[in-house]
């Protein structure tokens, strides 16, 4: 009895063990995405420090620089949408027919995986994101409870834009076999437009003006300058969150037009 | 043998124009953005770490070229390492008689790719024009070595980080860790922060893959960084290789 136990117990260590190293490898594999996404934005920022040198550019010296692309990672973090990847793959490869099969709409497999995700790194992010801000005070925001709520409102409105945006684009894939490709496309519009770049009032008014009628600013930008306080009068927080409600109806609505099209040619072609 | 494989890869790529179309594009695409990304810097500023605006476009030429030969050699092959580690058929590639670091570096050329490598050369060359610089006899073999160079030290740090699959094999994205970093070599060192610069240099050798290569184009630098881009080249292939070998003898006496 005495040598079962003990060869139970070792089993069971066994076990553990392994649960454990695939559990970290799986955790590595989510920190390296981490890694890919804080990139660009701190590269970017360790350039726009170095040419801010002592003084200012455009209005921004050093302090402003780190708060904005520190709040820039963040709220990147936060509103992350990957579903355009897996929507043309899904589409493409028929994976869409057994969701199609379920009571439930398969946009809230989408959803779930989303949240699921960012209830994952979220504590992650923050963790990281506030012993950064700890040991350098350039990266601290200061934020009262107001302007806290306003931040999340905003983060949580940018979230859903920046979503929708890739679910459509996922499903033109009913159409073409380059819906990545326009993703890409998206994406590198919105360096410049969702002030992934710089912040905004750094680039030429006439694009700035552009960029502030279409939807890539209200994904990051405002959001961001929600967070780190360049967004504080009334009338800039009601026409940024105007703007954000209006692009979120908007790519809503295209979204039910370009699903109930697409369901109608994907039934017809044999789907 | 290499012939043999390569051969029949080309005609499947081949076959597949429309990637070619597509693939060209998007490399325009990408490459004018970052050239409309030195442009938003250059609004604010007349030079960035001491290189002026077509000096940087230069460099941004080389980096596409690099990034070219990532996606036409290395990607496909080395980056392929962790699947190659669980389907078990790693065993299979020791088994054949082919050296398995060259097995596995080389087998694959996404030949589509190439044009990547053409157009970023095209790039730096069109930026050499409109900053005036004629470079020199000198110039382009320096040129030349120091690109070598900072090719051989691209598929050592690759190398690298697979031969860490051996051991992390659940991690499926090892790769992006090199596309992370390699974001860093889209600027001259020069244009960090000091204590950047210094990571860049000595730890992760991006300066030596990007700003080396292009400062030899433009004639900041010489020979003389041409024989140093070489020697520290060659450190990087010996020991990569040497952590290859580890890593196998390891795999193979895991009973694998």
């Amino acid at each position: 009895m005495r040598s079962r136990e003990a060869g139970l117990r070792a089993r069971y260590a066994a076990l553990i063990r392994a649960a454990w190293l695939t559990d970290l490898q799986y955790r590595a594999a989510i920190a390296i995405w981490l890694v890919l996404g804080v990139a660009q934005p701190l590269i970017t920022l360790a350039v726009w420090w170095a040419v801010a040198g002592g003084g200012e550019v455009g209005g921004y010296g050093q302090a402003d620089f780190a708060r904005y692309f520190f709040a820039l990672m963040l709220v990147d973090q936060l509103t992350l949408a990957w579903d355009v990847w897996y929507i043309d793959r899904w589409i493409r490869e028929g994976e869409l027919n057994f969701r199609l099969a379920r009571p439930l709409d398969p946009i809230h497999e989408a959803i779930a995986d989303n949240i699921a995700y960012k209830m994952k790194t979220g504590t992650l992010v923050l963790v990281v994101w506030a012993g950064i801000a700890l040991l350098w005070p350039a990266a601290r925001l200061e934020v009262g409870p107001g302007r806290f709520a306003l931040a999340v409102l905003a983060i949580v409105l940018a979230a859903a834009i920046r979503f929708v945006t890739g679910y459509v684009n996922g499903l033109l894939a009913f159409w073409t076999t380059r819906a990545t490709a326009i993703a890409e496309l998206h994406f590198g519009i919105s360096l410049f437009l969702a002030g992934r770049i710089a912040p905004l009032s750094l680039l030429p008014p006439a694009v700035a003006g552009v960029a502030g009628v279409l939807w890539f600013p209200y994904m990051i930008a405002f959001p961001v300058e929600v967070l780190t306080g360049a967004v504080t009068t009334a009338p800039e927080l009601l026409r940024g969150f105007g703007w954000q409600c209006f692009w979120l109806a908007t790519w809503v609505g295209v979204y039910r037009l370009v699903w109930t099209r697409g369901l109608r040619r994907y039934g017809a072609v044999g789907g | 043998m290499l012939r043999a494989f390569w051969s029949a890869n080309l005609a499947e790529e081949l076959a597949y124009r429309a990637n070619l179309a597509a693939s060209v594009l998007g490399t325009v695409f990408w490459m004018g953005a970052a050239v409309l990304t030195a442009g938003v810097f250059f609004r604010q500023t007349a030079e960035l770490g001491g290189w002026g605006f077509w000096e940087v476009v230069a460099l941004l030429g080389v980096f596409n070229a690099v990034a070219g030969v990532v996606e036409a050699l290395l990607r496909p092959n080395i980056g392929r390492l962790v699947q190659h580690v669980r389907d078990g058929t790693m065993d299979l590639i020791l088994a054949k008689p082919l050296d398995p670091q060259v097995h596995v570096s080389f087998r694959r050329v996404v030949i589509w790719k190439g044009t990547d490598i053409l157009l970023g050369l095209g790039l730096a060359g069109y930026a050499l024009v409109r900053a005036g610089t004629v470079p020199s006899a000198t110039s382009v073999l320096a040129f030349s070595l120091t690109l070598a160079a900072a090719l051989a030290i691209v598929y050592a740090v690759w190398l690298a980080l697979m031969t860490l699959s051996f051991w992390f094999v659940a991690v499926e994205n090892l790769e992006i860790l090199f596309d992370s970093v390699y974001e860093a070599a889209r600027f001259p060192v020069t244009a960090y922060p000091r204590a950047v610069r210094f990571v860049l240099v000595y730890l992760l050798p991006i300066a030596w893959i990007t700003t080396v290569p292009a400062s030899a184009l433009t004639g900041r630098a010489g020979m003389g960084t041409a024989a140093l881009a070489l020697v520290v080249a060659a450190a990087a292939l010996v020991a990569t290789r040497l952590l290859w070998n580890v890593a196998l003898r390891r795999y193979t006496s895991a009973g694998g």
